[in-house]
């Protein structure tokens, strides 16, 4: 490889970066072979000028060795230069890797010649899927959510179901709005941009999904009579929140996959078992909660077949051991006061 | 739909609680299930507005009472009853704790030499319940005061027998016989705590089809008169104010006089405490619930709906009320029949035991598809509207299953909890619904309170059994 020195193509790109890491204005700096060095400040006559109250007039200088290595040297500046998080004060030829520093309050990058650049990227007319567009996602989304609010809605057998069908559409959809907003202002604090679509993708995609799998385990409890499971909705909810926690925490900042993996199994993990815990204890000091219940479809989707009434109450007879197992579970909760506020 | 059942009954057939702050009394519906049996024109048919018995029409549009001066005759006789009675007649009240303020308080009268008095079972209830938590005292009229202790009782006909410290009257007379309908009656009592008052009116005699004898008193009996002495013309005690409709006009009720001579006699027989009182209540509210289901023990009686046979009006006490949606363009049509035997017991505030009551949802549709009429279905089969407090009974424990029945498929759904300090009683929530028809279908709820465990289950077993899909 030539040196670009050498052969005359030697410049470094001086680009100031905003706090998302984007360039807000560039510079190039000519080099030469007597001249491998270049300084930084507020000064007039420095090479790199910087509008920044907290940079020294000379703040410090720069040096491009032969074999492409930048090397920063604090002028003995009063805030001195910020390297990969470690600030710099009189200190002498330190590298600079991935030629970020910051001087002042200053972001820059440092791009010279030697820099590897990955392969340009194929500009294709249509994404590789629809599950790659936010666009269609959060259409198939929305389709999907508006199906699920029209046949619910249609399943009460409403007087106006126009009426009360726009009702809870507005509803859902301011629901909806915070929550994608709630995101897209969090993407914008973080990285630069609002990624409404991609976020309204998520949200109307995992809700779809939360819906529809409840729907079929509903329908599945009623057509092969499996045991009632008071809380699958809310952990199936549970599940739906870890999944929208996760993609939305990667598009919305910067955080590692794995980090955002660990947050969205903690969030859902700790809100769902602690609304658990209230809910059970609440159900349990509720005496008149009655959990069970069974959704009842056409009767063609029963596909199990019915028990005999001798059989059921055979079973029932336990009811008196689980009746008074809960009445003992709840006993010490009660003082037994004849003053007690709860009539 | 539970609510539908239940709530309106409630606040209709509201029991006069005596013993609740009056202000609270009548802000609130009670919180249980009525503990009398109510005239037989059913509340749920004669709220105010409804076509029923005492629908507009069927008074005169001016009372003649109303515009007629009372008969100095009539108010002189009230007068020499109070006159007589005076002396015997004595305000109870109960004291939580050290308070000096009441926290409830009804009447009492001279019914035996020595200091015997007799009033409510429910006024002395929560002393009862709470021995430790509450104390009772006597105020004459003429401002005495003393000690209450309570020497028996009797809750299945809501009477006490007590013993009024240092106060000895005169006792009034018992008269056992119930008198016929017509005759004029008194009622003393100290109302509202505004001092001791006397009313008068007519007696109707026994209450028809109840499930526990009551006179029906068509006078006005309020808060606070509860255990005072009703007389009649000639000052014997025919009966003992026990309840009354709180949203209707003058219908109110006794307990007849023989079931006080019957506990003065067991008293006399018993040096009861305060741990043996608790255990005879419970053992009572025991043997009223064997009563109850006793009485139920026939053939289960069915009525055919929509091609259905459900459990109709099991037994003459049983107070049954149907109504339905004519209006034709309706998607669903749904009859409703709501039964209750009105039977229970008032065991203390927000408690009451030994009743059941059912109802069921006949629904049947030439518009709706198979998925509306199955989701319609569900939300009345839905187990809502249950009552009762922590203090008092448990968390429910359900089972839930779908059940073969005679001719078609269920959705059977029986709940149970257990009762704290009233050990071996129970309450049950029982849903049935069917599943055999895309077009037809009922949703049946049948509650049960205070009952013991394996002959409510027994009932509840043939009252799912009675059911028939025989289109």
């Amino acid at each position: 490889m030539n040196d670009p020195v050498s052969s005359g193509k030697a410049a470094v790109l001086v680009e100031i970066l905003d706090s998302h890491g984007r360039v807000q204005l560039r510079e190039r700096v000519a080099l030469a072979d007597d001249k491998r060095t270049f300084s930084i400040g507020r000064a007039v006559d420095a090479d790199v000028t910087l509008d920044d109250a907290y940079a020294a007039a000379r703040h410090a200088t720069v040096e491009i060795t032969p074999d492409g290595r930048v090397l920063v040297s604090d002028l003995d500046s009063v805030n001195g230069v910020l390297i990969a998080g470690k600030r710099h004060r009189g200190t002498r030829n330190v590298e600079v890797p991935n030629g970020v520093l910051q001087i002042g309050r200053t972001r820059l990058r440092l791009r010279t010649a030697f820099e590897a650049l990955p392969p340009e990227k194929p500009d294709q007319l249509r994404p590789a899927s629809v599950l790659h567009d936010p666009a269609w996602l959060a259409g198939i989304g929305a389709a999907a959510g508006l199906a699920q609010l029209g046949y619910t809605t249609w399943l009460g057998v409403p007087r106006d179901l126009a009426a009360v069908l726009v009702t809870t559409l507005i509803s859902a959809a301011a629901g909806a709005g915070m929550w994608v907003a709630f995101w897209a202002l969090l993407s914008r604090m973080l990285c630069g941009e609002w990624r409404w679509l991609r976020h309204a993708a998520i949200f109307l995609g995992v809700a779809a999904i939360f819906y529809a799998i409840n729907g079929v385990l509903d329908l599945g409890w009623f057509m092969f009579s499996l045991p009632q499971w008071s809380l699958r909705a809310a952990w199936v909810g549970a599940i739906a929140l870890g999944c929208a926690l996760y993609l939305h925490l990667i598009h919305a900042s910067n955080i590692a996959p794995r980090r955002a993996a660990i947050v969205a199994c903690i969030v859902p993990a700790l809100s769902g078992g602690a609304g658990q815990w209230v809910q059970e204890r609440q159900q349990m000091r509720d005496v008149n909660h009655i959990g069970a219940s069974l959704r009842i479809y056409p009767p063609a989707l029963h596909l199990s077949t019915a028990g005999s009434i001798d059989d059921y109450f055979q079973s029932a007879a336990a009811l008196r051991a689980a009746a008074d197992a809960k009445r003992k579970a709840t006993r010490a909760d009660d003082d037994d006061s004849a003053a007690g506020d709860d009539e | 739909m539970g609510n539908r059942f239940g709530f309106q009954t409630l606040l209709a057939a509201a029991v006069l609680q005596w013993p609740l702050p009056m202000a609270l009394a009548q802000m609130q519906p009670p919180a249980g299930p009525p503990a009398v049996t109510p005239a037989p024109a059913g509340p749920a048919a004669t709220t105010p507005g409804s076509a029923g018995p005492l629908a507009p029409g069927a008074m005169p549009a001016e009372s003649p009472a109303l515009n007629m001066p009372v008969s100095p005759a009539t108010s002189e006789n009230a007068r020499d009853v109070l006159a007589r009675v005076r002396p015997a007649v004595i305000q109870i009240k109960g004291f939580f704790g050290a308070n000096t303020a009441q926290a409830f308080h009804g009447t009492g009268f001279a019914a035996a030499e020595g200091g015997i008095f007799i009033t409510n079972y429910h006024v002395v209830a929560q002393q009862v319940q709470y021995p430790d938590k509450y104390r009772l005292e006597y105020r004459t009229p003429d401002g005495k005061t003393g000690a209450i202790t309570i020497l028996a009782i009797d809750v299945r006909h809501d009477l006490a027998v007590v013993h009024a410290a240092g106060h000895a009257p005169e006792p009034l007379k018992l008269e056992p016989v119930v008198p016929v309908k017509g005759e004029r009656a008194y009622s003393i009592g100290f109302p509202l705590d505004v001092g001791l008052t006397i009313t008068e009116g007519v007696s109707n005699g026994k209450v028809e089809d109840s499930f526990d004898p009551r006179i029906h008193y068509s006078g006005a009996i309020n808060g606070g008169m509860s255990g005072g002495p009703a007389l009649n013309g000639a000052g014997s005690v025919i009966g003992i104010n026990v309840s009354g409709y709180r949203f209707e006009q003058l219908v109110s009720f006794l307990v007849p006089a023989e079931h006080a001579l019957a506990l003065l006699e067991r008293s006399r027989k018993s040096t009861p405490n305060a741990r043996s009182l608790t255990r005879d209540a419970t053992a009572q509210l025991r043997a009223h619930a064997a009563a109850l289901l006793g009485a139920l023990n026939g053939k289960m009686l069915t009525q055919a709906a929509a091609g259905y046979l459900l459990p109709g009006k099991l037994a003459p006490f049983i107070d049954c009320n149907a109504a339905g949606d004519p209006t034709p363009s309706q998607p669903i049509q749904v009859v409703s029949m709501n039964c209750a035997a009105k039977a229970g017991l008032y065991v203390q505030q927000g408690l009451f035991s030994g009743d059941l009551r059912y109802a069921h949802y006949v629904l049947s549709t030439d518009k709706l598809d198979a998925w509306r009429f199955a989701s319609k279905l569900s939300d009345l089969a839905s187990a809502t509207g249950a009552f009762g407090s922590r203090r008092h009974v448990g968390p429910f424990a359900c089972e839930n299953r779908v059940v073969a029945l005679k001719g078609f498929d269920a959705s059977v759904m029986v709940c149970s909890r257990g009762y704290r300090k009233l050990e071996g009683l129970y309450d049950f929530t029982v849903r049935v619904s069917s599943l055999n028809n895309t077009k037809r279908g009922f949703a049946s709820h049948l509650d049960m309170y205070g009952l013991e465990f394996e002959p409510a289950m027994r009932f509840i077993k043939r009252y799912v059994e009675a059911m028939e899909w025989r289109p």
